[in-house]
Parts: structure tokens; C-alpha cells; sequence
């Protein structure tokens, strides 16, 4: 099925870069490098030149950390979408945010995808996405509130817990108005999971994308790598990019990276062998 | 008829997401193209046969073959493309063929020196449209050379001694050290 992202349309075997461009002085992994918003708009026009399709811009860290209410976080995210906006008309720009207030804000500057990292915490984002058509990213949590970190957390079955979640999600988007072709989904690796349940995602992912929802997954530079190889933030990126190889033969669609072309090349790699994209140039053995 | 090589680049399953032989392909599909619109029912196919080693691995249809069939459909000819008998020739023949594949250090067979003359000559009789020429081409230095095709070659030149033909060039090159060509022939009688 076409996958329609706002403003833009892509064919059923694209695949999506979709690199990340924080607006907050305090992520886990650039640690305020892009908190200047002239230093984020380089960095848009950084991964742009990468070949991202999608920026996903984001004013609040995933981690608990000082409190940043809506006021704020539209402070940092919307402005900078319009300009984006203006500066990149054919690039899909994504908000990563839960709360409907902004997401309607953002949609009003020009984003085309509201990733609603905290699994349908504010149950009108979806409505919002509904009514601005724009697309959706429904995430898998286990119901943690925004901003928490797992702690004790247990599934008798992790991947069952995220499909039923994340379908239910979709489905619930689709009938509120959202385009079936505008709905994704997204195991949400190491939300509301420790790390032997992101390898278990990981590992089934093809369940996920059997469901027939496009699937998105994000990987870069988690605390699940980082865990499996004892490797500070880093020092990750082969582990971010073996768990990549491994959700491309699963049929993964779209990447959240912060390294766009190591992601593409392992991506266009793996969506090769499992026999979805042609080489680029063959000629060895054929002249 | 039209000559063309028998390159596996140019089947449709081993296409990239860059054409690399764009402009051969274009040849071949413009040689074809001019071939059967006055093919009538058939098109007659001469091709190398299948490689033995490949045959033993399963493959035994030639790459000719297949060539003929995809070029004749993209050309949108929706009669007979067989395999020419020999006893009787058409009006509408598809000979494949090429010249040496041991033209340079990168070449698949890399570099043989006698290689350039041996093009030069079967490329030349093809050009200039010299039946008698074909039909004295050294297919035993063919084979060495891994120039395809050189038997059949030879064989059309016999069968079409003294005929008056009128040859046209669409391309002729060695892009990946082998030497192709794309040649029409409008045979008299």
C-alpha cells in the first residue's frame, strides 16, 4: 500500500530515512549539540544532503529530566517546523511530540507526521492527525506515562503486548478520520522495555510487519545496544546497525537515526538480499 | 535481419536500478523494432546455443534465446519467435552475437592481443555488409577469444553468398571489454 505522509506519497517497497534533529539542550545522544536553532537547522540541512526523506523534530527529551510544558515545547518546535517548512518544501517533516496542543500547532507550521512517541498518551493526537491530514506513528509503551523509564516491567509476551497495542492504536486512528495509507506503527524499542524485551522486538520483528501496518522502528544509539555490547553512547553505532540489518530483512520501512548514510547503505543492503531492491550497478558476469 | 549480442546485461531479471547499457539497449530495441515490421507471422532466432557448463547447471535455454523473446515483446510483436532451421531462412532473422570479451585488462577473459583484430574483421564484414566475408570468419580463434556467436555467423554468410545487402550501423563499442554491435541487414534477392 502507498504510504501517504502529509504532503508526500511513497512507493510500498520505500524505504525512509527519517533522521533525527532534537531542539532540546539535553538528549541522550548530541546532548544540546543542535539546541540553537541555527545549529538544528544545520543539521536539517545536513541530513537533507545525507538523503533523509523525513527530519523528526523534537523539543522534549525522551528521558525524565526538567519539566517542559506545552507552552515551551511549542516554543521550541514550531517556528522552526515553519521554517523548515519553507526552506524544504519536498522533505517530510515529522514532530515528535504526545501532546495534541503542540501537534496541532506543528501541523498548522507545515508538519506532515506527528510521532506520538508515548503510545496514545494524549488521546487527541490522534484526532488531530485526523483533522490537519497528517500521519501518524503509534508506538508501543506497556503504558508507562510520558518521560518515565521502565523499571520492573514484565510481558508474558512482549510482542503480542505491541502489536495488540499498536494495532489498536492504528485502528482507533483510522477511525477517527486518520488515512489508512497515513498510519504507522512502531515496537518503540527500550519504551517501557528493558533490554532483553527491544532484542525480542527486534528479533520478531516480522510479526509486526505481518500485521501489514508499515513499521517503523528506532534504534540509534539505545541503551539496548549499548547494554548487549557494554558500550557507552558512542560507541554504538555497529550495534545500532546489526539490529538495523535485522528489522530491514524483517521488512521495516521507515529508520529514526541519527546517522543517515551508514543507516541507508546497511538498509539498501539488507532490502536487497531479501530480494526487494535491485543492486544499483550489475555488470560482473554479465558483459 | 538484425544482429545483436547476446549479452546477459541486457535480460530484464538482471536489470539495476542504473541502466548501464542504456544506449545498447536502445539499439537493439530500435533494430528490432525496424526487424518486425516486416517480420509477418515469425521471427526466426539464430543464437549460440547454451553454454554446456550452464545446461549442466540447469540453464538450458540460451541467452539468445530469452534475448529474442524480451526484445520481440518489447517491440510489441505478438507472432512466432523460433529457432531458425537452417533449410529455409525468412525475411525476419534475429542473429545473436559478439565479438571478443578478451579486449582489455578488466575484460572478463582480460587481455588477449589478437582480440582487436579479430573484431576488426568480423566487425567490418557486418558493417559493410559482406556475406562472404561472415562465412570466413576463424571460429576455432572465436571460441579462444570468447567472441560468441562466430558459428552462426559464418553459417549466414554461406547461406546468404551473393546476396546484395544493404547493412546499417545503430552501435558498435566495448564498454565493458567486449566488443558489441547492433547491425541491420536488408538483404536483396
Amino acid at each position: 500500500m502507498t504510504l501517504k505522509l502529509g504532503r508526500h506519497e511513497f512507493d510500498d517497497d520505500a524505504t525512509l530515512m527519517m533522521a533525527i534533529v532534537n531542539r532540546t539542550p539535553d538528549s541522550f545522544y548530541d546532548k544540546g549539540a543542535t539546541w540553537a536553532e541555527d545549529r538544528a537547522f544545520d543539521r536539517v540541512a545536513q541530513v537533507v544532503g545525507e538523503g533523509a526523506e523525513i527530519v523528526d523534530i523534537g523539543g522534549i527529551k525522551a528521558a525524565p529530566g526538567a519539566e517542559i510544558d506545552a507552552e515551551e515545547e511549542k516554543r521550541r518546535v514550531v517556528d522552526f517546523v515553519a521554517r523548515v517548512r519553507s526552506a524544504y518544501p519536498d522533505l517530510v517533516i515529522s514532530v515528535d511530540t504526545w501532546r495534541a496542543e503542540v501537534g496541532s500547532a506543528v501541523c498548522e507550521a507545515g508538519a506532515d507526521l506527528l510521532n506520538d512517541a508515548w503510545g496514545g498518551a494524549d488521546p487527541g493526537l490522534a484526532r488531530v492527525a485526523a483533522e490537519h491530514d497528517v500521519a501518524l506513528v503509534c508506538t508501543h509503551t506497556g503504558g508507562v506515562p510520558p518521560r518515565t523509564r521502565p523499571h520492573r516491567i514484565e510481558y508474558a509476551d512482549v510482542v503480542a503486548d505491541a502489536i495488540a497495542s499498536t494495532v489498536g492504536q492504528a485502528e482507533r486512528a483510522v477511525a477517527l478520520g486518520v488515512d489508512r495509507r497515513s498510519v504507522v506503527i512502531d515496537p518503540a524499542h527500550d519504551f517501557g522495555k528493558n533490554t532483553f524485551h527491544s532484542l525480542e522486538v527486534t528479533r520478531r520483528l516480522g510479526e509486526m510487519t505481518a500485521t501489514g501496518w508499515p513499521v517503523l522502528v528506532s534504534l540509534s544509539n539505545k541503551d539496548f545496544v549499548g547494554e548487549t555490547l557494554d558500550r557507552p553512547v558512542g560507541e554504538r553505532l555497529l550495534g545500532t546497525l546489526a539490529a538495523t540489518a535485522v528489522c530491514a530483512s524483517a521488512g521495516a520501512r521507515i529508520y529514526r537515526v541519527h546517522e543517515v548514510p551508514e543507516t541507508r547503505q546497511v538498509v539498501d543492503m539488507a532490502w536487497s538480499i531479501a530480494g526487494r531492491r535491485r543492486p544499483r550497478r550489475v555488470v560482473r558476469g554479465l558483459a | 535481419m538484425a544482429f545483436l549480442p547476446a549479452a546477459p546485461v541486457l535480460l530484464p531479471e538482471y536489470a539495476g536500478l542504473e541502466d548501464l547499457v542504456g544506449a545498447l539497449r536502445a539499439a537493439c530495441v530500435d533494430a528490432v523494432t525496424w526487424l518486425v515490421k516486416e517480420a509477418g507471422d515469425t521471427v526466426q532466432v539464430v543464437a549460440p546455443p547454451p553454454d554446456p557448463a550452464n545446461a549442466s547447471r540447469g540453464v538450458g535455454v540460451s541467452v539468445g534465446t530469452r534475448l529474442a523473446a524480451h526484445l520481440t515483446a518489447v517491440a510489441g510483436f505478438g507472432g512466432r519467435v523460433e529457432a531458425a532451421d537452417g533449410a529455409s531462412l525468412g525475411s525476419a532473422v534475429l542473429v545473436f552475437g559478439n565479438g571478443s570479451a578478451r579486449r582489455g585488462e578488466k575484460a572478463p577473459g582480460h587481455f588477449d592481443e589478437r582480440a582487436s583484430a579479430f573484431d576488426e574483421t568480423t566487425l567490418g564484414a557486418l558493417v559493410r555488409g559482406e556475406p562472404a566475408a561472415l562465412a570466413g570468419l576463424d571460429d576455432e580463434l572465436g571460441v579462444e577469444l570468447l567472441a560468441d556467436g562466430i558459428a552462426g555467423l559464418r553459417g549466414l554468410g554461406r547461406a546468404l553468398a551473393g546476396s546484395p545487402v544493404a547493412a546499417s550501423t545503430l552501435y558498435a563499442d566495448d564498454p565493458f571489454g567486449v566488443q558489441y554491435w547492433v547491425v541491420t541487414w536488408e538483404c536483396g534477392s
